[in-house]
């Protein structure tokens, strides 16, 4: 057992700093992706609310496209394929030069446009839930139709799609461990590659649960407090 | 919608150009795409750094074309497709030289191969395994595989046994039931390092036939890429007239040594 253990070693003999560097490309890739996917979602959430009918029908086509397509072919095809349209177009104009898109780049791109598919109906929902009454009451006390959304609308929003965010934030941070297919070390890659050399699958596999159920813990407390602070002036039955 | 068009074709060609700054003078680098999770053809090490045959041998080759080598380790699944989008130039990962992934890709000359190779128990005598020396011998192997055909074709005189797995063909051989065994020698090399198969060892040389064999190893490449190819295939044959490849490979694979 204290050789297995010897085996998390911090430093040249162990794979402990590994994993650690594993787990933290992880958390920096799914904290990147959360904003940019939650404003992604916010818009299309709006799209498919709005008067005008194509409108709609993008933010429509956009969820139906992103929530159907594995996440693992968004990513391979925004990794590889739109590599290789922007170097054919750049290859156009300057036949010796490539371009390159960063695999975190890609990562966050690619997770995030799915986030944003999903959290798009979870917003939907919360949209759909606030009365219109609350509209018109801050449009006829003088708001703005944008300091009405962002005064009356987006917190009572926020609170009402809260939990279905929560759910989604923790798929994000285990959708994280497919970006090993494009080149970036997470958690579970360096995991994978810790078992190919020292022959433990067990003992690794099981080191990586914990580490992701830690992820989990944090989180869940993180959105128990989001959740208390956006109920706040709501009475408690 | 047409001047959206215009204006993101003219946004993407800024971005490429400013790309295009900083690679356009890279042109002696070759970046090789290797998984860093199979040993010992390219691990990594605890220390996070990338080692194993492929890698000392890329390194090798890199030299010998004059070029810098940068490595890119990723997943196994998607390993092709990135050479496809010019993520890397090369793939040197353990992969087999096969028809179907000569569809998508080019390989160079093999660099590697697993030979076949016979084994008997320790004392057996048996040092010649040419067709005529094993006249009468009993010879095991699994079934449906290219060493079962290979026996089947060349050593007719010979009293061949083909078994469901490779273990029972083995343990047979343990137990005096054959005389000899032919497998992949990487897989023979690991049997032998067990309790049950401390009774053996190699006999005679080793069998490379590609009309049996396959193909060997070797480096992938985008199709088209005949000048990096060239100057791979050149390397390559380069270190392996000199020994370079042998001496990289008897570091990694014990089981060449014995």
């Amino acid at each position: 057992m204290a050789e297995l253990f010897s085996l998390l070693a911090f430093g040249p003999d162990g794979w402990g700093d590994e994993l650690m560097a594993g787990a933290w490309l992880t958390i920096r890739l799914a904290l990147v992706t959360l904003p940019f996917g939650l404003m992604l979602g916010l818009a299309i959430a709006l799209m498919k609310e709005a008067d005008h009918r194509y409108i709609r029908a993008v933010g429509n086509v956009y969820t139906i496209v992103f929530r159907g397509l594995p996440e693992l072919l968004t990513l391979f095809v925004i990794y590889n394929m739109v590599q290789l349209m922007a170097n054919r177009l750049v290859q156009m104009v300057a036949p010796d030069s490539s371009f390159e898109i960063s695999g975190f780049a890609a990562g966050v791109v690619a997770l995030g446009v799915v986030f944003g598919a999903f959290s798009s109906e979870v917003f939907l929902g919360a949209i759909r839930a606030i009365p219109k009454g609350q509209t018109e009451a801050g449009r006829s006390l003088g708001l703005s139709p944008w300091k009405t959304f962002r005064l009356v609308r987006l917190p009572q929003l926020w609170r009402l799609a809260l939990p279905g965010l929560g759910n989604l934030w923790l798929v994000l941070l285990k959708d994280t461990s497919l970006v090993s297919v494009i080149a970036l070390n997470d958690l579970l890659r360096q995991t994978q590659v810790a078992v190919g050399v020292t022959k433990e699958p067990f003992f690794f596999y099981l080191i990586a649960c914990l580490i992701y159920l830690g992820f989990t813990l944090i989180s869940s407390v993180g959105t128990n407090a989001l959740e208390r602070q956006a109920n706040q002036g709501f009475a408690t039955r | 919608m047409k001047r959206a068009n215009t204006f993101a074709v003219a946004a993407l060609t800024a971005i490429g150009l400013a790309g295009a700054a900083v690679t356009a003078t890279a042109d002696d680098v070759v970046r090789i795409g290797t998984e860093g999770a199979y040993p010992p053809f390219n691990f990594t090490d605890s220390d996070g750094n990338l080692v194993g045959f492929e890698i000392d041998l890329a390194k090798a080759i890199c030299a010998e074309m004059d070029v810098t080598c940068e490595f890119v380790a990723q997943d196994w699944d998607g390993i092709i497709p990135a050479l496809l989008a010019s993520r890397y130039d090369a793939i040197m990962a353990g992969m087999s030289i096969t028809a179907e992934r000569e569809e998508v890709v080019d390989f160079t000359n093999k660099y590697f191969q697993t030979p076949a190779r016979f084994i008997a128990q320790d004392g057996s005598g048996i040092t010649d395994t040419s067709p005529e020396a094993l006249e009468g011998k009993v010879i095991g192997t699994q079934s449906a595989t290219i060493h079962a055909n290979f026996l089947e074709d060349q050593y007719e005189d010979a009293d061949i046994r083909l078994y469901p797995t490779q273990d029972d063909a083995n343990l047979d051989l343990a137990s005096g039931r054959l005389d000899l065994v032919l497998a992949d020698s990487s897989i023979l090399a690991e049997w032998m390092d067990t309790d049950d198969g401390s009774c053996c060892n190699f006999v005679g040389g080793d069998y490379t036939d590609p009309e049996y064999f396959g193909e060997g190893v070797g480096v992938a490449l985008r199709e088209n890429d005949d000048a990096l190819r060239e100057k791979f295939n050149a390397a390559i044959a380069s270190l392996q007239a000199n020994g370079t490849v042998d001496r990289i490979a008897g570091e990694w694979f014990s089981y060449l040594n014995d």
